[in-house]
């Protein structure tokens, strides 16, 4: 007979995670009393639960399964966060302005644009991206989660990881230029998207209405 | 191959989930495209860059405490089907279960789609694709669901808002917003209604057409079939009002 799991068991599986279940409350909340409660009622929940976990399986991606659905439920509605994409499809050219071509012309990402900028301010970039997508950069690019992973954890199909990936991580690029610019850190006019990008979010409805595709 | 065969397949590339043949396939490209290889090379200093810019905060000591203090006053539950752990018990509770499961499918199945819908639109959740014409968007569904998505007219000067992909059951669906001339919000979820019972409290017959209609707290829902698609309607308006434009769905 499979013996119960204990709380020693839970503490030893599952709070290992506390600091990245933390990390992703915090940048999908944006806030830390939310975050707090996030994490908490999360653990609470996986706790109760914590013996229809199966031993041995991916401990992180079932607790983050438990705090997506959680923040979905609970939190996300608090955030009255706005339809509108704010996305810049870059070129090859504005992701080198980003960081920089590194290799045989020298240039380095430390005297690109992300190295100049701190790390709040692509705090801030992040946490205007709406939260769907913010989730799917937060999985995949700090939490190392695979799209497999990050379906399961989301609860949607594999092809809807990859273009809320892609989306996701251009709405950040569109939004780190936007504060460069904001900050100084580079002129407008040496900012230049990609001709067919929208260069405001009126243009980008109008492009829309015309019948651009969003994908 | 082509760059732009491939271009899709760089992010896929740059978070190392292409195995095989797929991976060589890109890296013999790579191998002799300057621009590609720089494209791949940029996307995956951008995504260190940005990981390198956002490092872990520190768990604040109150959340640590204030976790063990809550763990320490709850205890896990105790296991829902205790005699799972009888191997020799499983397959009779399989075919109790079975039978269980054919005779209470239905009910469940019904509350979880009708539940869905009224969930989502409550929590105005972000679109996929966003504009005000109804053919864009429906054709943005074509290959991400497995049937076609027509975003029915709905009368009363409403117009297209948005779509996203959802899932219902295990399946893909299309989730459509409608913004009325009266301001309210009107959503639809369209799905394939194989395994799902469309069923609702009070059954209406509209023009032949048999709809089934809800209302909850400040909201109503319609469930109907039309041509072999399941379809769940919500908006902020009363049961008459939202049986009218289903009806005017219909006659389009």
């Amino acid at each position: 007979m499979k013996r119960r799991p204990s709380a020693a068991d839970f503490e030893r599986e599952a709070l290992p995670y506390l600091s990245a279940l933390y990390a992703a409350a915090l940048r999908m909340t944006r806030n830390e009393k939310d975050a707090e409660d996030l994490v908490q009622d999360t653990l609470l929940r996986a706790y109760r639960f914590f013996d229809t976990f199966q031993a041995g399986t991916n401990c992180k991606a079932w607790l983050f399964r438990i705090l997506t659905n959680v923040f979905c439920n609970n939190y996300r509605e608090r955030e009255r966060e706005h339809v509108v994409m704010t996305e810049a499809e870059s070129s090859p050219a504005n992701l080198e302005q980003f960081v920089g071509g590194g290799g045989a012309d020298g240039r380095d990402v430390e005297t690109a644009l992300l190295g100049r900028m701190v790390s709040a301010d692509v705090e801030k970039a992040l946490a205007a991206v709406p939260s769907d997508f913010r989730m799917a950069v937060i999985l995949a690019d700090l939490e190392d989660f695979s799209y497999k992973e990050i379906a399961e954890i989301m609860d949607c199909p594999a092809g809807t990881v990859m273009s809320r990936l892609f989306r996701g991580r251009k709405i950040l690029q569109g939004l780190l230029r936007d504060y460069a610019i904001e900050q100084g850190i580079i002129q407008p006019e040496a900012a230049p998207r990609d001709a067919e990008a929208p260069v405001d979010i009126a243009a980008y409805r109008r492009r829309r209405e015309q019948g651009g595709d969003a994908s | 191959m082509t760059c732009a065969d491939l271009t899709a397949s760089f992010q896929a590339y740059v978070d190392r989930e292409l195995t095989g043949v797929d991976r060589e396939v890109v890296e013999r490209h790579l191998v002799g495209c300057p621009v590609c290889a720089r494209q791949v090379h940029l996307q995956g200093r951008f995504k260190a860059a940005v990981r390198a810019h956002l490092p872990r905060p520190e768990v604040p000591l109150a959340l640590k405490l204030r976790v063990r203090e809550a763990l320490g006053a709850q205890e896990i539950a105790p296991r829902r089907w205790p005699w799972l752990s009888y191997p020799r018990l499983v397959p009779a509770a399989a075919a109790f279960l079975l039978i269980v499961g054919i005779t209470g499918t239905v009910r469940q199945t019904q509350s979880a789609v009708l539940e869905q819908a009224q969930r989502s639109y409550h929590a105005e959740m972000p679109m996929d694709i966003t504009g005000s014409d109804c053919g864009s968007i429906s054709s943005w569904f074509r290959g991400r669901v497995d049937f076609p998505v027509h975003a029915p007219t709905l009368g009363g000067g409403a117009t297209c808002q948005g779509g996203r992909l959802v899932n219902v059951g295990e399946r893909p669906a299309a989730y459509l917003v409608y913004r009325v001339q009266s301001g309210h919000r009107v959503t639809l979820l369209v799905f394939d209604p194989r395994d799902q019972a469309l069923e609702a409290p009070e059954r209406r017959v509209v023009n032949g057409r048999e709809i089934y209609v809800e209302s909850g707290p400040g909201t109503s829902t319609a469930v109907y079939r039309d041509h072999g698609l399941g379809y769940v309607m919500t908006a902020d308006l009363d049961e008459d009002a939202l049986t009218r434009i289903v009806t005017t769905s219909f006659a389009h």
